[in-house]
């Protein structure tokens, strides 16, 4: 039987062998180096002092996704001119969480976020301190440049808090090939919601496609710019969506005379960004399952870029009811300004140069090559005046069609609820959607007292 | 050179203090830093949000946190959401449990049976290969198999087989009786090659000659492994079906994936209620999210200890 002593001897080989305790402290080493390392290497851009960073802006994936010149040629290009250092942000499903926690402790990795949406999460962001308004650092001219809905939009509480990038209008969209199919006039844009659903269900009963109209769910991108067509003054108190108005009513029924016609799995979630992006309604539209659309204008665009024929899409404004406003919902996607960033006026002197670029606009309203078209479009004034007196040849039809719509549209107001109203309010509605409610007063009624018992938590 | 295994040179003679000294010289250095890890990193966020469980704490608002008590657990307590968030969690875990307990130990049988010892590594590789992809890529993978419109599992159902058709095919995802089974399916082939390799590690502890006698007394097959199999896997079962129940009742991922936020669908559970107040609606109450977590964190300590108890050794 050996004694301590003698087992450490027994262990120690004149090989060249590990023994145990070297074999313990060089695993000791290596597992506290590992993180140590990355610890610095994250921690690098952190510890840079103010005049030593770039303009880091930080970019929503999906913007990138559909904006690859931004990545590939606009940055490259600025940064010749001025150190920029173009990061993707940690916001998957419209997380804004780290920004907040950055923002408790007075920093920032970043200097400016482009990817924020005014009724998304812009109020959460300026409640949490996390961003500070570009009213000292937008030149006077941009923000006189900005159509006057989105500026609308973009201020609150007297400040401008987004500068404006990205416009998104609820439309209505159609496969030319499959109306045709059904024996209708493909160029004809239905000015009802009657007409339209007499329409798709025309193209069911002709057996043209499976489906005649599909939506997204998500209320945001249906019920409410259904409920603006009928009238856009369906806000209350601190400015929430009345579901109980009778615009909201009538977008309902709407709504649940399109389900019957739809894709039978138009109601569930999709598959990014915890359910909200990758919706049933693109892959029934992308698969030319379906022949009118109900979205914001840069879908159908995308995915009709998947068809054999892309040029069959057409889109147009969403249709009115008689006696019905004629409205819709848009909204921008923007950049917000971080209070504890750095290089602030560089961040303003970048998004000129950005939002302005004609690279941007003629790609994403072009119809370049296949597949290149974001289809959204800009939210500056000279652009649409420039272009509407000199068409230059990549503009689509559609464009100042869609466009004109701004003119009687309205943004969903901006509160801390402008789209968790309709998250929590969903199941409800969806009830008599699905018929498991027969009362749409009810369902209403009951949506919107899930959403102000919500509020009435916050403080 | 010393022949190795020889002792080189006489003993140190260090005393007892000198011993204790580098035992401890020698073992506390290792500990320390994994010591620093789980009290930073695990012990720490416990007492925290047993903490702030007991505040109004806000995290989009400034100002002071003041205490509340017990005010987060009687809300909870009350809030309808949390009481079906619970239940929609021990469903699933009531529908997934079985098929992670059985599959896996029929398959380790099987495997441990392979006399080719090629053939038992190439099974073994292969029956591993789900649990080397990061759960993430899992979901989007199964979240396109499921899809009606262009997964493929509905393609041969519909286009190829034509047991359904474009109108009635099924929502695995969409459709409350269908979603538990889906995500079980899921998790169930996810998990299979981790589990099968516990069980063969129990396999291997079993004296083979208990077999042969059993079969030399004309034992059949299913009461060799009722009667042999079963009993000594006990252990095995033990650990797989506590571990197993902890991340079945408290799934989340998954849940946000492939569910969303509707809170009427069968996968808003708890985890996926307490992340919503804690991250999105309003100022983010986290004092009250903290709350619903650790009454589900309490649900299942309760569930664990009776799994103890269910699975204690009867020797």
């Amino acid at each position: 039987m050996s004694d301590e002593y003698q087992v450490d001897e027994l262990y120690t080989g004149d090989g060249g062998t590990f023994d145990r305790q070297e074999l313990l402290r060089r695993g000791a080493a290596a597992g506290l180096a590992i993180p140590t390392i990355s610890l610095l290497f994250g921690a690098k851009a952190a510890f840079a002092r103010p005049s030593a960073r770039s303009l880091t802006p930080t970019f929503y994936q999906w913007i990138y996704n559909i904006h690859p010149d931004i990545p590939d040629t606009l940055n490259k290009q600025y940064a010749k001119k001025h150190p920029l250092d173009a990061k993707i942000a940690p916001v998957q499903g419209f997380g804004i969480e780290r920004f907040v926690a950055e923002a408790k402790q007075k920093k920032s990795t970043w200097d400016v976020y482009v990817g924020m949406t005014p009724f998304v999460e812009m109020a959460q962001l300026i409640a949490a301190g996390v961003i500070e308004p570009w009213d000292k650092y937008m030149p006077a001219a941009v923000k006189k440049d900005i159509i006057p809905s989105i500026l609308n939009e973009v201020t609150y509480q007297g400040h401008i808090w987004s500068w404006p990038f990205l416009l998104d209008i609820i439309v209505q969209a159609r496969n030319g090939e499959l109306v045709s199919k059904a024996g209708l006039d493909p160029e004809h844009n239905p000015a009802t919601w009657d007409e339209l659903i007499s329409m798709a269900k025309t193209v069911v009963d002709k057996k043209a496609a499976p489906f005649g109209v599909t939506f997204d769910a998500h209320g945001w991108r249906s019920l409410a710019p259904i409920t603006h067509t009928f009238s856009p003054n369906v806000y209350y108190g601190p400015g929430l969506f009345d579901f109980t108005s009778d615009a909201a009513l009538n977008a309902l029924d709407v709504m649940k005379r399109m389900k019957e016609l739809a894709n039978p799995n138009v109601l569930e979630p999709g598959k990014t960004d915890g359910g909200v992006n990758a919706t049933p309604d693109e892959d029934a539209f992308a698969a030319r399952q379906v022949a009118y659309y109900v979205k914001y204008q840069n879908a159908p665009i995308r995915f009709a870029a998947t068809w054999p024929d892309p040029s069959q899409l057409r889109q147009a404004g969403l249709p009115k009811q008689p006696g019905g406003s004629g409205a819709t919902v848009f909204w921008t996607t923007g950049s917000a300004l971080f209070k504890y960033g750095q290089n602030k006026q560089q961040a303003a002197d970048y998004l000129k140069f950005l939002t302005y670029n004609p690279v941007i606009w003629q790609r994403s309203l072009g119809t370049a090559e296949k597949g290149n078209h974001a289809g959204q479009l800009a939210p500056y004034s000279s652009l649409w005046n420039r272009w509407s007196k000199n068409p230059p040849s990549w503009l689509p039809k559609w464009g100042p069609v869609v466009f004109d719509q701004l003119k009687v549209s309205r943004a969903i107001r901006t509160n801390k609820f402008g789209l968790q109203q309709f998250v929590i309010g969903q199941p409800y509605w969806e009830k008599y959607l699905k018929g498991d409610e027969s009362d749409p007063k009810k369902a209403m009624l009951d949506a919107k007292n899930a959403v102000y018992a919500e509020y009435k938590k916050t403080k | 050179m010393a022949a190795r295994g020889a002792v080189a040179r006489p003993p140190r003679r260090l005393g007892r203090v000198g011993a204790t000294t580098r035992r401890v010289g020698t073992t506390w250095p290792y500990l320390v830093p994994a010591l620093f890890f789980f009290v930073g990193w695990q012990l720490y966020p416990i007492v925290r949000v047993l903490w702030i469980s007991f505040t109004d704490y806000h995290f989009l608002t400034g100002g002071p946190t003041h205490w509340i008590g017990l005010q987060n657990y009687t809300d909870a307590f009350s809030d309808p959401l949390v009481r079906k968030g619970l239940m929609r969690a021990a469903i699933f875990t009531a529908v997934f449990l079985p098929g992670m307990v059985f599959f896996p130990m029929v398959l380790a049988v099987l495997v441990d049976r392979v006399r080719n010892s090629k053939a038992a590594s190439t099974y073994r590789l292969i029956l591993l290969i789900p649990a080397m992809i990061p759960g993430p890529l899992i979901f989007v993978l199964w979240g396109w198999l499921y899809s009606s419109a262009i997964g493929p599992i509905n393609y041969f159902l519909v286009d190829v087989f034509h047991v359904y058709n474009i109108y009635n095919e099924p929502q695995w995802l969409g459709s409350s009786a269908l979603v538990y089974v889906s995500l079980a399916m899921m998790e169930w082939w996810w998990g299979l090659g981790f589990h099968t390799m516990f069980y063969l590690a129990g396999l291997g502890t079993i004296p083979k000659e208990l077999y042969e006698s059993a079969r030399v007394d004309g034992a059949s097959e299913w009461r060799v492994f009722w009667r042999i199999t079963f009993p000594r896997l006990r252990p095995i079962l033990l650990v797989l079906v506590v571990l197993r129940f902890g991340t079945a009742f408290a799934l989340i991922d998954e849940y946000i994936i492939l569910g969303g936020f509707n809170r009427d669908r069968p996968t808003y559970t708890w985890t996926v209620y307490m992340w919503d107040n804690a991250f999105q609606v309003g100022d983010w109450n986290q004092g009250f999210a903290a709350a619903v977590g650790l009454i589900g964190t309490a649900a299942m300590l309760v569930v664990v200890l009776w799994l103890f108890y269910l699975f204690r050794s009867r020797d």
